[in-house]
């Protein structure tokens, strides 16, 4: 009888902790921002670095790449980039278990997924703090798992990476099975052809990007 | 001259098959290749047939790095995947992957005379006719596009 008056107590007292000001977090003027990139393999992984090299190390670090277990050859790549780029500002390389194999069927999909969610979830959440500042995320499956860790913190009340979303160049006429998922998640979902802003309401289009 | 093939992470068993097949590999030596270098990634294939007098077969399944081989290759033929559109390309669409989104691209960029697109059975015919000089340019790549909405994200000066 006691519980919903003692449950919605506890709410409360959860929501005013959330807003009460952190002053420790106050000290944002930094001139760095944390960056994370999930490398999704093969050519997402070619388009994550492309977009990537765009960007000055020293203002963004430490940066953090996101890879698949098993994906040695993004890990690489992400290594040679970091070498091409000489900067003195470090750098890791995080695996995570992989949402859904490549001709994985759907069916078996769920567990494999929900294996890689709390694998997400624990590194976002609770490996480091914070997780980054801004996270890059343009596929494949995946990705998704990271993102909904991402938001678990934001429902959470705590500190989470903000997430943008480039779709593929390779997405011409229909967004990517990853692009329709996190769709209603990420804060910014870019695409590459102007055809797809019709697919997705409030997408920004700039060009190409690769 | 150097063609090079590549399927990609996965395979592609129709490309590899087309592009050692009779007609395709006498295609190529008519117009001049001496050099063919397969990457097959999971492919399977007989690889009983990559012998050819006059014209030097090289087979990886992955290679850690392809730049090079795009680079010099005076011909690719590939998979659309987005790695590889910037060189003197044909692309094959892959149709088993689960969503053939690889045709969208190819079709767009094939419109923009920036490719050459071929079905398997045509492969052989599509290295017959292919000249490079006639497909347009890419720009060069520009990050600044990119720079400028994740610093813009970020709060920083552009």
């Amino acid at each position: 009888m006691h519980l919903p008056i003692v449950f919605t107590v506890l709410i409360v007292l959860y929501r005013l902790y959330c807003a009460l000001p952190r002053r420790r977090n106050a000290v944002q003027h930094s001139n760095t921002k944390s960056l994370a990139v999930f490398l999704g393999s093969g050519g997402h992984t070619s388009e994550a670095l492309t977009l990537l090299s765009a960007l000055d190390f020293e203002r963004y670090c430490p940066r953090t790449y996101v890879i698949s277990e098993g994906d040695s050859l993004s890990a690489q790549r992400a290594r040679d980039l970091e070498s091409s780029k000489a900067s003195s500002t470090k750098y890791t390389i995080l695996t995570i278990p992989r949402a859904r194999r490549v001709h994985q069927s759907l069916a078996t999909t769920p567990p494999t997924a929900l294996h890689s969610l709390l694998s997400c979830i624990y590194h976002v959440t609770l490996a480091r703090k914070p997780f980054a500042d801004i996270l890059i995320l343009n596929g494949p499956g995946t990705c998704f798992v990271l993102c909904i860790a991402v938001c678990v913190n934001r429902f959470l009340g705590l500190s989470a990476p903000k997430t943008i979303y480039i779709e593929s160049f390779a997405r011409v006429e229909s967004l990517s099975l990853s692009g329709k998922l996190l769709y209603p998640f990420v804060d910014r979902f870019v695409v590459q052809w102007r055809q797809l802003l019709k697919k997705a309401k409030g997408a920004e289009f700039r060009g190409l990007l690769v | 001259m150097l063609c090079f093939v590549t399927v990609g992470t996965f395979s592609f068993d129709l490309l590899v098959r087309a592009v050692l097949s009779e007609p395709v590999l006498d295609a190529l030596q008519a117009r001049g290749y001496t050099r063919l270098v397969i990457q097959y990634g999971d492919s399977e294939f007989d690889t009983s047939v990559v012998t050819r007098t006059g014209l030097d077969i090289e087979l990886w399944a992955r290679k850690p790095s392809l730049d090079q081989d795009f680079r010099r290759a005076d011909l690719v033929i590939g998979h659309a995947g987005a790695g590889t559109i910037l060189d003197p390309l044909i692309v094959v669409p892959n149709e088993s992957l689960l969503h053939n989104h690889q045709l969208e691209l190819a079709t767009a960029l094939a419109a923009s005379n920036h490719l050459r697109t071929s079905t398997i059975a045509d492969l052989a015919h599509s290295v017959t006719v292919f000249d490079p000089a006639a497909l347009a340019t890419f720009e060069p790549f520009d990050g600044s596009r990119f720079r400028a909405l994740v610093d813009e994200e970020m709060g920083f000066q552009l």
